[in-house]
């Protein structure tokens, strides 16, 4: 196996000291394989960014390691910065200068940049290049912040939060890049709490809640275990639904069934209602989800020690 | 490892786009580059040739050369990048701090060598001496200008907002405009008043361009003498220097406050 290009091994990360001392991060391990992208997913304060910031070297870790490219992000700076790149939860760009400039003011600050008209084609932003940046909406920014993490051609690339507050359209413009990125060979590292985002575009994900990692593995890893879905309309939901053996839940005029064999489930549903000539509205069904995973880790106390990840 | 603190080239880029945004701010291209020129206008007043006026128009002109292009600008510019978040994004990237300090600095601070070094051949053109040792007057130029940027980047850190430089700002204002009225001053408060960065950056210009010692109004000192005159202001300029750095190191503060 080869060396991850990122690799967190017990991290911790508190604030402040004393009796106010806060720790965010309460031992963290995650490896992210080279040319893979890996999303760290949790509720906010769940101690996704203060994990992240460690790993881009912004800030120290109170114990535990980090490689990244086999390298320390803090004793080893100028090299590990020639090679990755970050995108921040928020934008921070000089609304005076234009688009172009913001670029090559980026540009200026790196080894060896691609060219800024490259990058600004393969944003879109051609048309906007002459724009200054106080007037772009904020998908354009994001679509900036992303330029500027293109120019220094990264291989490894940190993402915090990429798609928040992001319209659905330039959301997929986002996922669409970043996959390019990865098949072009560039290991990711995002975080986010959008439970699509992760499925859309992780190979793996780690569940961050409380400052650890509960949940580890592909979607379908982390999914597996938790039951499928079945819903529908309380108002023509028939009496004998309690018959298909699932757990029934109703909440806002919906029915949820909760199945752990979901065909089963579904075609003794779907024949008795044939057979007895009942049309059921509003009818759903999903195979195990994220949502089902997360929501019921977020229930949970913030104190309860880690369980169940899986390798 | 053996790399230098600072990248020349890349400095010398961060710095173009410091300027470019400079004067895209109405407000700190009139702060960064008008305001430190009206001082000059002061060679005007008085007798063609006079010392006294003389001096005192380029005393004036030096100390708000540093005070404004250097000290009010890099506050004002450094408090915006950084609550734009500029700076944040900046410190992502391969750009080390102290590249990003001294970028911020080094527009205003090449505003202040210009306007101090005109400020010589218009001065001759009006009838005043040529500096007497020239180079004491640039190096104290120069340690000034380290200084206020200092003093800027200290003061930034309990800046709340570009706005409140306004206010903030006037500590350090105060400072070194305190021996511009110290002759009003009772002489045991006058002694003190000599140790400030302002007072002392005037008694260097007085004895290294125009020979004078530190009360008079007469040329007494020759070019020998002048070193000796212009010791004592500049090693009190290069201790307020070396507090300033000290205290801006420990305090410097990268995200918007909150």
């Amino acid at each position: 196996m080869t060396t991850p290009a990122i690799e967190v091994r017990g991290l911790h990360r508190s604030y402040g000291t004393g009796a106010g001392a806060f720790e965010a991060v309460r031992g963290v391990d995650l490896s992210v394989e080279a040319g893979t992208i890996t999303a760290l997913l949790g509720t906010n304060g769940a101690g996704k960014t203060s994990t992240l910031e460690v790993v881009e070297g912004l800030a120290a870790a109170s114990a535990g390691t980090v490689r990244v490219l086999g390298l320390d992000p803090v004793a080893d700076r100028d090299a590990v910065r020639r090679r990755t790149a970050v995108l921040l939860q928020e934008s921070g760009f000089s609304g005076d200068l234009t688009v172009r400039e913001t670029l090559l003011q980026w540009a200026g600050t790196l080894t060896s940049p691609r060219p800024v008209e490259e990058v600004l084609g393969r944003l879109g932003l051609e048309s906007r290049a002459d724009v200054r940046v106080r007037a772009l909406s904020g998908g354009e920014e994001r679509r900036l912040d992303l330029a500027c993490a293109l120019l220094g051609r990264p291989e490894v690339l940190l993402l915090d939060e990429p798609t928040t507050g992001l319209d659905p359209e330039s959301r997929r413009d986002v996922w669409e890049l970043v996959r390019d990125l990865r098949h072009a060979g560039t290991t990711v590292l995002l975080t986010t709490h959008y439970l699509e985002e992760a499925e859309e575009l992780a190979d793996r994900l780690a569940i961050m809640h409380a400052g650890r990692i509960v949940r580890e593995g592909t979607p379908a890893e982390v999914a597996a275990g938790h039951p499928s879905v079945i819903r529908l309309d309380e108002a023509t939901a028939p009496a004998w639904l309690d018959d298909l053996g699932a757990r029934r839940v109703v909440r806002g005029g919906t029915v949820t069934l909760e199945t752990d064999d979901l065909q089963a489930t579904l075609t003794t549903l779907l024949v008795r209602a044939e057979r007895e000539g009942v049309r059921l509205d509003g009818l759903e069904a999903r195979a195990a989800t994220l949502e089902s995973v997360f929501l019921a880790i977020a229930d949970q106390p913030a104190d309860r020690s880690p369980e169940g990840a899986l390798a | 490892m053996s790399t230098p603190a600072l990248s020349v080239p890349r400095t010398a880029r961060l710095a173009r786009w410091n300027a470019v945004l400079m004067t895209r701010n109405r407000l700190a291209l009139v702060y960064g580059v008008v305001v430190p020129l009206l001082p000059l206008l002061l060679l005007l007043s008085g007798d063609r040739g006079d010392a006294g006026p003389g001096a005192a128009a380029i005393t004036t002109t030096v100390l708000m050369a540093a005070l404004f292009p250097v000290f009010y600008n890099v506050l004002s510019q450094f408090v915006t990048r950084r609550d734009e978040l500029v700076l944040k994004r900046m410190r992502t990237g391969e750009a080390r701090d102290l590249e990003l300090l001294v970028a911020l600095a080094l527009p205003g601070a090449v505003v202040t060598l210009v306007v101090s070094l005109l400020a010589v051949p218009l001065a001759m053109a009006l009838g005043q001496d040529a500096p007497l040792n020239l180079l004491v007057y640039v190096a104290g130029v120069l340690v000034a200008t380290v200084m206020f940027a200092a003093f800027a980047f200290w003061t930034a850190a309990w800046t709340r907002n570009a706005e409140a430089a306004q206010m903030t700002s006037l500590p350090v204002i105060f400072l070194a405009l305190a021996g511009q009225f110290s002759i009003a001053l009772p002489a045991s408060a006058q002694r003190w008043a000599d140790l400030t960065p302002g007072a002392a950056l005037t008694d260097l210009v007085r004895s290294a361009w125009f020979g004078l010692p530190e009360s008079g109004t007469t040329r007494t000192l020759d070019l020998a003498a002048t070193w000796g005159e212009a010791a004592g202001p500049l090693l009190v300029l290069v201790a307020w220097t070396v507090l300033a750095v000290g205290i801006a190191a420990r305090s410097l503060h990268w995200e918007p406050r909150v």
